[in-house]
């Protein structure tokens, strides 16, 4: 007996960090998120256009926005679409796949529940984009209401106007935002505080099918080349001229300052001056940290507030961000996803735009060892008030164990649960059975499809079928969806934040936007988790040209549109 | 109560052993039953690395030493999983030997697992105590870890060892500041910086706590010197790493030599090298192309142009292969072919900034004004912060009389005020004082002769003198 508790004694090792924080519970046998692309009729596969030519931008897409693009109440779906690589224009190739817009048909059934179905409706929207896509971006860049369309690509960027009658036209030219870089992830937000959204876009290498190098795997097998094959080429800084153009103000603007292979981008305020700054994550070469200094220029704090490169003082691949007050203390973090082996980083504000790099203090590092990162996003899964992460994972590299098998790149995405005191835990086996299945996963937008008080994801796959992720919910967790109006300038709030007070609990803060992840655009509605409490004290709005106003009386579990000038001004 | 305990001590102990060599064997059970190479997925020359020594396990899966040296050509061809099997079955196999368990360290350590690379580090040491390289390894593992503590007391250690000293003093740094006290932090990295002054890192994370001192000013100089010295790391002796580096005999391996060769300057060894990968298999465009800058930097014109056009005829389509044989043109003052090997290298790379630059230079040069000054514009185009580009199109404005624009351009290179700096704004004097803004052209000319003689350039500070005194 006593051997007996000595063997259990020595078999029992605590883990570093003290007692094992406990998961939330599985959303019945099926996990949290049940797929379901195919029953809602979201009928997609990407296209790379591979042929054994390893071109490098086969590998990197594709995206997708979730936007409401009929003002109808419901998210709808965009995918963006590649196709053949090689020195044929896409747009004069007949035949060439186009990207695809789903509208939602999302309806009740007797049964009070949500019923998704999607309906194709590219050819009718005029969206059937024929170019090497890679991205998409959400923004009401001419203020009337809907919202508006960029593609970006392997290739000039499209911009689509929102017609309002479920159409687009495109405006591209004589919007002025197009150039012949490669275009990877783009924001609109407002810079200037003039009232319309500015534009951002972020590019990548100045690879061509021509210059293709041929690079091999560590074991000299033929295999992609990593971006340090090829040169960054600049980013592009459109501030919007009000009257459907943009000027290009990359020079004036200091955004030309310094170079970057750029993937990802999000707006925020992260030196907390009201002012909204820029974050790019730059594969392999130093993340930018472009401060607004209020006077239409930006600096690069990027290396000096510590979010630029790892503890060595090395760049990482840096591909995804995640912007979001994940610890409740009223400033923005930003989480970072890498390739295998660098481990994706939290960078956690100091609430001056100082940033700490605390990937092993809150457990993600030793969780991310073994993949590579792309679309993610901070978001409250489960509605307990603290804001959860998840990562699609895909290899850019062959993966050695799958050396031999057809693409050997597939990984399997991640759940990271918030256990609110500064960690997280892998919560990925309560996902459901997506969780097990390894793909090459790209972008991720988030956002309530079925208008059920939960997030839900879609996930694109390089070469493969979209994924949607269905939040099956987490009862007993109440929650509240904000959208904001404001007219006539910014009629959506975008770049707005929006505090929801609590008795005895810190106010969660979120930000109005639809940037982030990789490639992706999510839901342009804030979402708040409240735990088991219903109590909303009230709900405070701090618009983008500094304007703050404050409303109670708001019930939770529903969404509440909070229009500019109704609520108590501060 | 003494024998008791003893007793008790006795069953723990016996209890620990027994456990451990059950886990051990039940390992090695596992991964001997894991260890399966499929040989026939891999290439050609990384499968004929790895054949004998496969071959070897396969006769004598209880042979420690064979199993580990399967290991060692792994890790030598960075397959870091099938490594880490075959260094746990050798260490289940000989569990004293210190290769395997410090290999292994090495291996866990690329697969980002400093957890598990701290575990073996710790065995390897036991076993040689004074293996400084694993020292060092496992006090950085430690910090990864986040055991401060542990890797305090090992950096410590190190501080007062000669070889490692720079290491040691580093670490201490780091350590404390990630516990938040800055002030020591900045002394102890400093300290490490006067034994190793190159060293990226070190500048990165100095810059780090200058900033969180408030002294910012000096944080951006150290980070200024973070990149300028890159991932420069001072290095301690370790014989057991390297032999396994040495094991590579392929063409990627000696890629590598050879242009680790160049980058310290011996682009005779380079030559050499890529040489020895041609004598192999004379279709490598890369090898040729690699050759055609060496030879080129050699002034061996002959055999520059013998690389060049047999990596053409491979049909290599590398736009750095065009540039550089366009540079090596222009040291021969072939301008024409010059230009015409610069427009191969854009016709497949738009974007290629220097060498739409280096177009510009000989447009210039034939007084092909316009020309010139478009492809200058599109260097910066490519690359605004290509400053040397942007002061070509501030000198083609001089001189086509356009002042006004060529203020405005070189207004954008003032900053910062580098070694560079000093022509930059010499050339935007130069701008005002033709643009007839005198006094301003002095101040700039003032200026750029100070930041001259700062940055040691006598020959431009004098040379600004003199035309101060002109304009004066």
């Amino acid at each position: 007996m006593r051997l007996l508790a000595l063997f259990f004694l020595f078999l029992w090792l605590p883990p570093l960090g003290g007692s094992t924080p406990q998961l939330p519970p599985k959303g019945g046998s099926h996990g949290v998120f049940v797929e379901s692309a195919a029953a809602a009729g979201l009928n997609f596969t990407h296209i790379t256009g591979a042929t054994g030519q390893y071109y490098v931008a086969e590998e990197m897409g594709a995206g997708v926005a979730l936007f409401d693009y009929d003002n109808d109440g419901d998210l709808d779906v965009f995918l963006v679409q590649g196709g053949p690589l090689n020195d044929k224009s896409p747009a004069d190739t007949p035949g060439y796949p186009t990207s695809r817009l789903f509208r939602n048909d999302l309806t009740r059934g007797p049964d009070g529940k949500p019923r998704l179905h999607f309906t194709d409706v590219t050819s009718q929207a005029g969206v059937a984009l024929r170019a090497y896509g890679m991205g998409a971006a959400i923004g009401d860049y001419d203020n009337d209401g809907d919202l508006d369309l960029l593609v970006t690509s392997f290739g000039p960027e499209t911009l689509f106007r929102n017609n309002g009658n479920g159409t687009f036209t495109d405006v591209t030219k004589e919007a002025g935002v197009s150039d012949p870089l490669w275009s990877t992830s783009a924001t609109f937000f407002d810079y200037d505080r003039d009232g319309d959204l500015d534009l951002f876009v972020a590019n990548y290498l100045d690879f061509t099918i021509a210059g293709n190098k041929k690079c091999t795997d560590t074991a000299g097998a033929p295999d992609y080349c990593g971006p340090r094959n090829y040169r960054p080429v600049p980013d592009r800084l459109y501030r919007n001229d009000g009257n459907g153009h943009f000027t290009d103000v990359t020079e004036s603007s200091g955004i030309s300052r310094a170079d970057g292979a750029g993937l990802g981008v999000v707006a925020g305020d992260y030196n907390n001056d009201g002012w909204l700054d820029l974050y790019v994550a730059n594969d392999a070469t130093p993340n930018q940290l472009w401060i607004n200094r209020k006077d239409g220029t930006f600096v690069d704090e990027g290396p000096l507030s510590g979010s630029a490169l790892n503890a060595a003082g090395n760049p990482e691949g840096s591909m995804g961000i995640a912007s979001g007050d994940f610890d409740a203390d009223g400033d923005e973090d930003l989480f970072v996803t890498n390739i295998i082996g660098e481990t994706f980083v939290l960078y956690k504000n100091d609430g001056a735009g100082n940033f700490e790099d605390s990937r092993v203090q809150t457990g993600l590092g030793p969780l991310t060892t073994t993949v590579t990162g792309f679309g993610t996003d901070w978001f409250d899964y489960d509605n307990d008030g603290w804001l959860d992460l998840f990562v699609a994972n895909g290899a850019v590299n062959a993966i050695e164990s799958q050396r031999g098998q057809p693409n050997p790149f597939k990984m399997k995405n991640q759940l990271f649960h918030n256990t609110g005191s500064g960690r997280f835990v892998d919560a990925s086996s309560s996902g459901g059975p997506a969780f097990e299945q390894a793909e090459i996963s790209r972008g991720a937008a988030f956002g309530d499809i079925d208008n059920d008080g939960d997030t839900d994801i879609v996930v694109t796959t390089n070469g493969g079928p979209v994924r949607l992720l269905m939040n099956q919910g987490t009862p007993g967790n109440h929650w509240i969806d904000v959208a904001l109006q404001d007219s006539p300038r910014n009629r959506f709030g975008f770049g707005a934040r929006i505090g929801i007070e609590r008795t005895g609990k810190p106010t969660l803060w979120r930000r109005v936007h639809t940037d982030g992840s990789y490639l992706s655009a999510s839901d342009v509605r804030a979402h708040a988790g409240l735990g088991s409490s219903t109590s909303i004290d009230g709900i405070v709005v701090q618009w983008v040209d500094g304007m703050r106003e404050r409303w109670t009386k708001v019930d939770a579990d529903r969404l509440v549109t909070l229009k500019r000038g109704t609520g108590v001004k501060q | 109560m003494w024998r008791r305990n003893q007793g008790l001590l006795l069953t723990r102990q016996s209890l620990v052993l027994v456990l451990s060599l059950t886990a051990s064997l039940s390992a090695a059970r596992t991964s001997a039953q894991a260890l399966k190479l499929s040989l026939e997925a891999y290439p050609a020359e990384i499968r004929a690395d790895l054949a004998r020594p496969y071959e070897n396990v396969r006769a004598h899966p209880d042979d420690a030493n064979a199993v580990g040296s399967l290991g060692r050509v792994l890790q030598a061809w960075e397959q870091w999983e099938t490594a880490h099997q075959a260094y746990t079955r050798a260490i289940s196999l000989a569990p004293t030997s210190f290769d395997w368990h410090y290999l292994d360290a090495c291996v866990l350590e690329r697969l980002a697992r400093p957890q598990d690379a701290v575990a073996h580090l710790r065995s390897a040491l036991k076993i040689r105590p004074d293996y400084i390289a694993a020292r060092v390894r496992l006090a950085d593992a430690l910090l990864s870890a986040g055991q401060l503590e542990e890797s305090r007391t090992l950096f410590t250690a190190l501080a007062g060892e000669p070889q490692a000293e720079p290491l040691g003093r580093f670490g201490l740094g780091r350590i404390l500041a990630a516990e938040g006290k800055h002030e020591e932090a900045v002394q102890a990295i400093q300290q490490a910086l006067a034994l190793f002054p190159e060293w990226g890192a070190a500048h990165y994370s100095l810059a780090l706590s200058l900033r969180a001192l408030g002294r910012r000013d000096e944080a951006q100089q150290a980070l200024q010197r973070q990149v300028q010295y890159g991932t420069r790391w001072p290095g301690v002796p370790d014989p057991v790493l390297s032999s396994v580096s040495d094991l590579r005999n392929d063409s990627a391996a000696r890629f590598r030599k050879a242009r680790s060769l160049a980058d310290q300057g011996d682009l005779n060894g380079a030559i050499a090298e890529f040489e020895s990968v041609l004598a192999d298999d004379k279709s490598s465009a890369l090898a040729h192309s690699s050759l055609v800058k060496l030879y080129g930097r050699t002034g061996n014109w002959l055999k520059a142009e013998e690389h060049y056009r047999a990596a053409v005829a491979l049909g290599s389509g590398l736009a750095e292969l065009h540039y550089d044989y366009g540079v090596m043109l222009g040291l021969q003052q072939k301008w024409d072919e010059a230009q015409e090997a610069y427009r191969r290298a854009i016709a497949i790379n738009p974007v290629y900034p220097e060498a739409h630059n280096n177009l510009g230079q000989i447009l210039e040069r034939n007084r092909q004004f316009e020309p010139a000054l478009a492809e200058y514009r599109s260097a910066v185009l490519d690359r605004p912060t290509f400053r040397l580009a942007r002061l070509n199109v501030g000198r083609m404005l001089i001189g086509l009389g356009r002042l006004d624009e060529a203020i405005t351009e070189l207004q954008k290179i003032t900053q910062p005020r580098d070694a560079e700096a000093p022509r930059y704004l010499f050339a935007l004097s130069t701008a005002y004082v033709r643009a007839g803004r005198k006094d301003e052209g002095v101040r700039w000319a003032t200026d750029a002769r100070q930041l001259a003689l700062q940055y040691g350039d006598a020959a431009l500070a004098a040379a600004i003198e003199r035309d101060l005194a002109l304009i004066r």
